[in-house]
């Protein structure tokens, strides 16, 4: 499975929602149900897809999709 | 597909792979199919942390368990409004089970934080308020409540300053811990009906470092990283299991590959590795935990593709077996497909199929027993022998909050059902058979010590029950207090074994009418005019009291078909037009109670109230 496709697997199931509707203006603000304890599920799952630890900043900082995708390739992870 | 047939699919996703992305899925599934084939429980949470990570996986292993959890979430650290204002919306949810979640750290700075700072005289006062003020709450919950509590322990979580003077000390960190823990369970026993999850050694499980979130315990008071949090919805779902009564009973076990290395058919028994020294020691192991499930009462059963005799000589004769042939209930050793010999199983040691846990090595056979048998609870062994061990025992199939007299015994027990099988195979008439097994029956009231036995009864009994009403201890302690409460239960031996407590009713007299809110009998005292002998003594205790009838009802279940007609072969009137379930009638002005079977010495234990 790539990258893309992985990460797009972890937003459909933690906020229910069709892989096809996620692109670059994904965020906090267009999904309804990304509230602050989703946040924490968002957090867990792509620690645990892509075998990573976020620091304290960045798991608060990741509020949208192209964040999201920024900071995983911090960790080495490509898009 | 069908909702439920999506929502078992992500349950079985959720079995396979436990991780956050699945349990989420699942979770929003549940969420939108609140009416799913699910039994609901209504589970009101107390806590001063963030638990929600947990929620969706709590959730997730009570779908496993064939529970739909109901949940309240009370607000983040308000634990004492909710439970002393009777008004809040903990009580309003009207819970069947509490959970109190307490991070250690939301509680006590001395205990946390502020440790070093503290004297020993600060520490020893500061565990005696921390267990107060927790006990305080759950007695006052106890007063406006019966619904079963969990509540955590508390986990070593910091590093302690100290290093390793720490374990030098008395008056250590580690050493505070568990003196607390200790502490709390000295009182939280002293309150019916609340139990201890055990945070502290589900920490040192899975390990400090990957159980403790230290950045979300800064970031959201969150404390729990993944690994923790699934360990802890296991935990979780094994009380839940436990108290509902949807633990498993038997443990079936496929043979090669799995009780010893290798194939009988073809290695023969010199062949097979099973021994004290490796590669044969890791199945003895495993033999050794399947021989501690039996002693605390689990039934065992093989089911294996082999020539019968080829496994029973394993049986009877290696010497380094620790299972013998005693020690299995029934066994279906055969060349036909494993669901079929799983139903087989299930009728000859009268169990329901759902009480069930099958394990073995073979993928293919996991997964057609899974597939025809979704009832069934599977283990698919994999790796090394020497986990075996631990593949069982993590999923907690067979735990119960209490361990009674006959579950030391159930085993045997069966064994010996099988035995009265055989006495009645050479018998020539039943009569004649029912007298050969000199059957006597003790009737009184539960005591202290067998009031957990009785509570167990009530919630583990499915079959034979006529109302399946379940009662906790305390509930049972109530009503033994209360006069119009008749409580009593029937103890069983025969010529071949004690069969222990098998038998418990409970009556309710209002006025001129005597209710029968309890009649259940264990499956395995079945068909030898017991719950003859049983009905007749309630009769009787109702007339003595005073009452003009006794009424009954039978309120059907998935499983207690088979006393549908119970209260009618007893000889009850159905009142058709009486609307309320409790239908069926004895009305002493018309007949008398009957007379007990001939065949079943009676005797009466003097506390019967």
């Amino acid at each position: 499975m790539s990258n893309e496709l992985k990460l797009k697997e972890v937003f459909k199931n933690i906020f229910q929602i069709e892989t096809s509707s996620i692109n670059d203006e994904t965020s906090v603000d267009t999904i309804e149900k990304w509230d602050s304890l989703k946040h924490l599920n968002l957090v867990l799952a792509l620690e645990e897809a892509f075998n990573i630890t976020f620091t304290e900043e960045e798991s608060v900082e990741i509020m949208s999709y192209p964040l999201v995708k920024a900071v995983l390739g911090d960790h080495g992870i490509s898009f | 597909m069908s909702e439920n047939g999506r929502i078992q699919e992500a349950i079985n996703r959720v079995g396979k792979e436990r991780n956050i992305a699945n349990y989420s899925a699942l979770e929003a599934l549940l969420d939108d199919h609140p009416n799913a084939s699910l039994e609901s429980i209504r589970v009101s949470i107390a806590r001063n942390f963030t638990v929600e990570p947990l929620i969706p996986i709590v959730k997730g292993e009570f779908a496993r368990c064939g529970l739909l959890a109901d949940i309240y979430l009370g607000d983040y650290d308000v634990v004492a409004s909710e439970i002393l204002n009777k008004d809040s919306g903990l009580y309003g949810h009207n819970p069947q089970v509490l959970l109190i979640a307490n991070w250690l750290e939301g509680i006590s700075k001395v205990l946390t934080t502020e440790y070093l700072s503290s004297s020993a005289n600060d520490i020893d006062r500061e565990i005696k308020r921390v267990v107060n003020e927790i006990e305080g709450f759950i007695s006052v919950f106890r007063t406006n409540s019966n619904a079963p509590v969990l509540i955590n322990n508390f986990p070593l979580i910091d590093a302690p300053t100290l290093g390793i003077l720490n374990a030098q000390l008395e008056s250590g960190h580690t050493a505070a811990i568990l003196k607390l823990n200790k502490e709390l369970l000295g009182r939280l026993k002293t309150i019916p009906d609340v139990f201890i999850v055990d945070y502290f050694s589900i920490f040192a499980k899975v390990g400090i470092n990957q159980g403790y979130d230290e950045r979300y315990w800064h970031i959201a008071r969150a404390p729990l990283k993944r690994e923790m949090l699934l360990a802890l919805g296991i935990e979780y779902a094994k009380y839940i299991r436990a108290l509902k009564g949807k633990g498993k009973k038997c443990l079936v076990l496929d043979c090669d590959n799995t009780l010893w290395g290798g194939v009988i058919g073809e290695d023969g028994i010199h062949g097979i590795k099973l021994g004290t020294s490796h590669p044969g020691s890791g199945f003895r192991a495993f033999q050794t935990e399947i021989l501690n499930l039996y002693n605390r009462g689990v039934l065992l059963a093989l089911c294996s593709k082999n020539n019968e005799e080829d496994v029973l000589e394993v049986l009877d004769k290696h010497p380094d077996m620790i299972l013998r042939r005693d020690h299995i209930a029934a066994w279906q050793i055969n060349w036909n497909d494993k669901a079929s010999n799983l139903s087989r199983l299930a009728e000859k040691l009268n169990i329901g199929i759902d009480s069930f846990v099958f394990a073995d090595d073979n993928a293919f056979e996991c997964e057609w027993v899974e597939s025809q048998l979704p009832q069934v609870a599977v283990v698919h062994l994999q790796g090394d022998s020497s986990s075996f061990k631990r593949q069982i025992a993590d999923n907690g199939f067979f735990d119960t909050l209490s361990f009674t007299e006959e579950d030391k015994k159930r085993s045997e027990m069966y064994i010996s059902a099988a035995k009265s099988e055989e006495l009645k195979n050479n018998s020539g008439s039943y009569d004649e058979y029912l007298r050969n097994l000199k059957l006597c029956a003790e009737i009184g009231a539960p005591s202290v010590t067998t009031i957990p036995r009785f509570s167990q009864l009530t919630q583990k009994t499915n079959q034979f029950n006529l109302t399946t009403f379940r009662y906790s201890e305390g509930d049972i302690s109530r009503m033994l207090a209360d006069p119009s409460y008749g409580v009593y239960c029937l103890k069983l031996q025969d010529r071949f074994t004690d069969l222990g407590l098998i038998g418990v009713a409970i009556t309710k007299a209002d006025e001129d009418v005597c209710k029968i809110d309890t009649f259940a009998l264990s499956c395995r005292a079945l068909g030898r005019g017991v719950e003859d002998a049983f009905m007749t003594y309630i009769l009787e205790q109702a007339k003595l009291k005073g009452v003009k009838k006794v009424v009954g009802a039978y309120i059907p279940t998935k499983k207690n078909a088979q006393v549908a007609d119970f209260y009618r072969k007893q000889g009850f009137k159905k009142m058709e037009t009486r609307e309320e379930v409790y239908c069926w009638e004895w009305n002493f002005e018309e007949k008398a109670p009957p007379l007990s079977p001939e065949w079943i010495e009676l005797s009466l234990t003097t506390e019967s109230k």
